[in-house]
């Protein structure tokens, strides 16, 4: 057992949530997206992320729409659906819940730590 | 003087040398393996090669015009290898993937054509039974020795590294090849020492 594999499955837990709470902000393209969630250290490379976008874009939670560049092809700039914002408010709750349930679990108190 | 292949990435045209193009080829094949079994492959891949397409127009301008291989390198660095997109495995975390078993002769244990040698590593097993086995059909009759003449003729021989972990079932990756690399280097020093 080493912690990093715990780490990375817990990063890779929280990917997708963190992708839509990053888009309840304002629409981004796939760049701002990947540099806020690397400066927040859950992922190491770009390409990860792509697919991630794509599955939640053909779930609904996303659309898009072109914008040109300054350098290179169009960009797609995502935003959050309807559904995505239900989708989201849902996980905000349950990702709530799970921090009160590991602080309880550690002995912390509620409220303490945040 | 280098010969350079011209490529259409996202609707844009690139001049490669050809080593670069053969490097990026290949990612992109591997790419697409892993993701052929999923809906919206076609539109990932497109998305990716968007992405590559403005990383190396931002590496190029008047004074450089031709895409070289550290150019590839360094953009799939930032991309990351397939099987790290696909979260088929990362550097972080290895899964354990049933990989497809090849037939190949194994040069490496041989002691005639490495045809048992080869058999006992797909099946994981000691060559020492499959070569009991071939040496009875052989007392039985000539059966034996005309099989083992023939699966010397059609099997093809293990010879990169790449195909020696196919022959034992093995991930091709770049740890393992590293690996298989760095096995047979000791061993290799091994046999000079004794």
């Amino acid at each position: 057992m080493n912690t990093e594999n715990t780490k990375a499955q817990m990063r890779k837990g929280i990917l997708e949530y963190c992708i839509l709470a990053i888009l309840s902000r304002g629409s981004a393209y796939a760049v701002d997206i990947i540099n806020k969630l690397r400066k927040a250290e859950l992922i190491v490379v770009e390409g990860t992320l792509y697919p991630l976008l794509t599955r939640q874009k053909n779930a609904g939670l996303l659309s898009y729409r072109w914008e040109e560049s300054p350098q290179g092809p169009p960009r797609k700039y995502y935003e959050l659906t309807e559904q995505g914002k239900l989708y989201l408010a849902d996980l905000d709750k349950a990702w709530q819940e799970l921090v009160d349930s590991v602080n309880q679990l550690r002995g912390i108190k509620k409220g303490r730590m945040l | 003087m280098k010969i350079t292949v011209s490529t259409n990435l996202a609707g844009y045209a690139f001049h490669m040398d050809e080593d670069a193009y053969q490097h990026l080829r290949h990612y992109l094949v591997r790419l697409e393996k892993e993701f052929s079994s999923e809906q919206g492959a076609e539109e990932i891949i497109a998305d990716i090669e968007a992405r590559m397409a403005e990383l190396f127009k931002m590496r190029l301008d008047k004074y450089k015009q031709v895409i070289s291989l550290p150019d590839i390198e360094a953009v799939l660095a930032v991309l990351g290898s397939p099987e790290a997109i696909s979260g088929n495995g990362n550097e972080d975390y290895t899964c354990h993937r049933a990989v497809p078993r090849h037939f190949y002769r194994d040069p490496d244990g041989r002691v005639f054509g490495g045809v048992c040698a080869g058999l006992a590593a797909y099946f994981s097993i000691n060559p020492l039974w499959i070569r009991i086995l071939f040496a009875l059909l052989a007392l039985a009759g000539s059966f034996g020795i005309w099989l083992y003449l023939i699966l010397w003729l059609v099997l093809p021989e293990a010879a990169t590294t790449a195909q020696k972990l196919e022959m034992r079932g093995e991930p091709v990756t770049i740890a393992n090849i590293k690996q298989a690399v760095k096995d047979e280097f000791v061993a290799v020093k091994k046999k000079i020492n004794l």
